[in-house]
């Protein structure tokens, strides 16, 4: 670049710069005449300010000072005061996790059956009252429940019969966990009367409404019912109790 | 002092993942403090008065469901 050339930008710089204080006094100016204007603004009545970026007295701009923030600067160190923040918001982060956690879980909670429904849908039998060949009937979740102590005969005859054939096939083992208990929902499957026991074609049950015959296993053999007696959940904790639900 | 913040920034702090996972745990003790804690000053407050205090006069030999099988209740 050559000398001249220098010369002129310099000069061009100068002149911009001073504009600026020209722009200013009007600026202010304008000010003083609004607030002549307006004497009641209490707002910028007394209002003063020195800008922090200037250097010393002097009323033109230096974008070259950078202020001095020492005021404000903390007076412990800085990994202190990071842990200090990061513990904050660690802590509220973690009881924000709490509260959610909980809330979800008691909704949940909620869902689940109270412990009065509990513990009235189970009921325990005392399987020694029972003798083999004897049916009793006991009420579960307001239905009858079927329990069949049944005979080796009629486990024979429940077992060799050829399942495959029925309207709803299934065989023994599957609808007994122990072959001498019978247990079984008191519901005909057609329309949902109570049938009765030791009756009907079959030797098992028979359900008076619309002539449905079960078999000795609850399987149905004849008549307008679709399924075999339905089985419920049970369970043998120990010898001589069965506990249904 | 200092070293002792450092360890704990970097220890706990610095990686994310480490970060959120003491959140996480924290939480966790903190809840089982909380409501152990609260359990504690609750039974010391109610002491002689519940269920499991008074057990032992009305279930006198172990085991058999005589009078009323479940006694499954309190807390």
């Amino acid at each position: 670049m050559s000398l001249p050339s220098k010369a002129t930008t310099s000069l061009l710089r100068h002149a911009g710069r001073q504009q600026l204080p020209a722009l200013r006094s009007s600026a202010a100016l304008v000010q003083k005449r609004n607030r002549a204007d307006s004497p009641f603004d209490a707002s910028t009545s007394h209002a003063e300010f020195t800008s922090p970026f200037h250097r010393g007295t002097r009323n033109e701009q230096d974008t070259t000072v950078i202020p001095n923030w020492g005021k404000y600067r903390s007076s412990s160190s800085e990994t202190g005061n990071k842990l200090f923040q990061y513990f904050m918001v660690g802590s509220f982060g973690g009881l924000t996790a709490l509260g959610a956690k909980n809330t979800v879980q008691d909704f949940l909670v909620n869902m689940s059956a109270s412990a009065d429904v509990l513990a009235q849908a189970k009921v325990e039998v005392d399987l020694s009252q029972i003798p083999e060949g004897k049916n009793v009937i006991i009420k579960w979740r307001g239905k009858p429940v079927f329990v069949r102590h049944r005979t080796a005969d009629e486990i024979k005859e429940a077992e060799d019969e050829d399942w495959k054939k029925l309207r709803d096939p299934q065989p023994d083992e599957d609808r007994v966990k122990k072959p001498e208990w019978l247990v079984m929902l008191g519901v005909c499957t057609h329309l949902g009367c109570v049938p009765i026991g030791e009756a009907g074609d079959y030797g098992g049950w028979f359900c008076p409404c619309h002539g449905s015959h079960y078999d000795i296993s609850g399987r149905v053999r004849k008549g307008p019912a679709p399924l075999n007696l339905e089985i419920p959940e049970y369970d043998f904790p120990e010898d001589g109790l069965m506990v249904i639900g | 002092m200092s070293g002792l913040l450092n360890t704990i920034y970097t220890a706990f702090v610095r990686r994310n993942a480490v970060f959120l996972t003491t959140i996480f745990v924290g939480a966790f003790a903190t809840e089982m403090v909380f409501d152990s804690g609260s359990n504690l000053i609750w039974d010391s407050i109610n002491r002689g008065r519940q269920w499991k205090d008074i057990k032992h006069k009305y279930m006198s030999n172990g085991g058999g469901g005589d009078d009323e099988g479940d006694d499954d209740d309190d807390e």
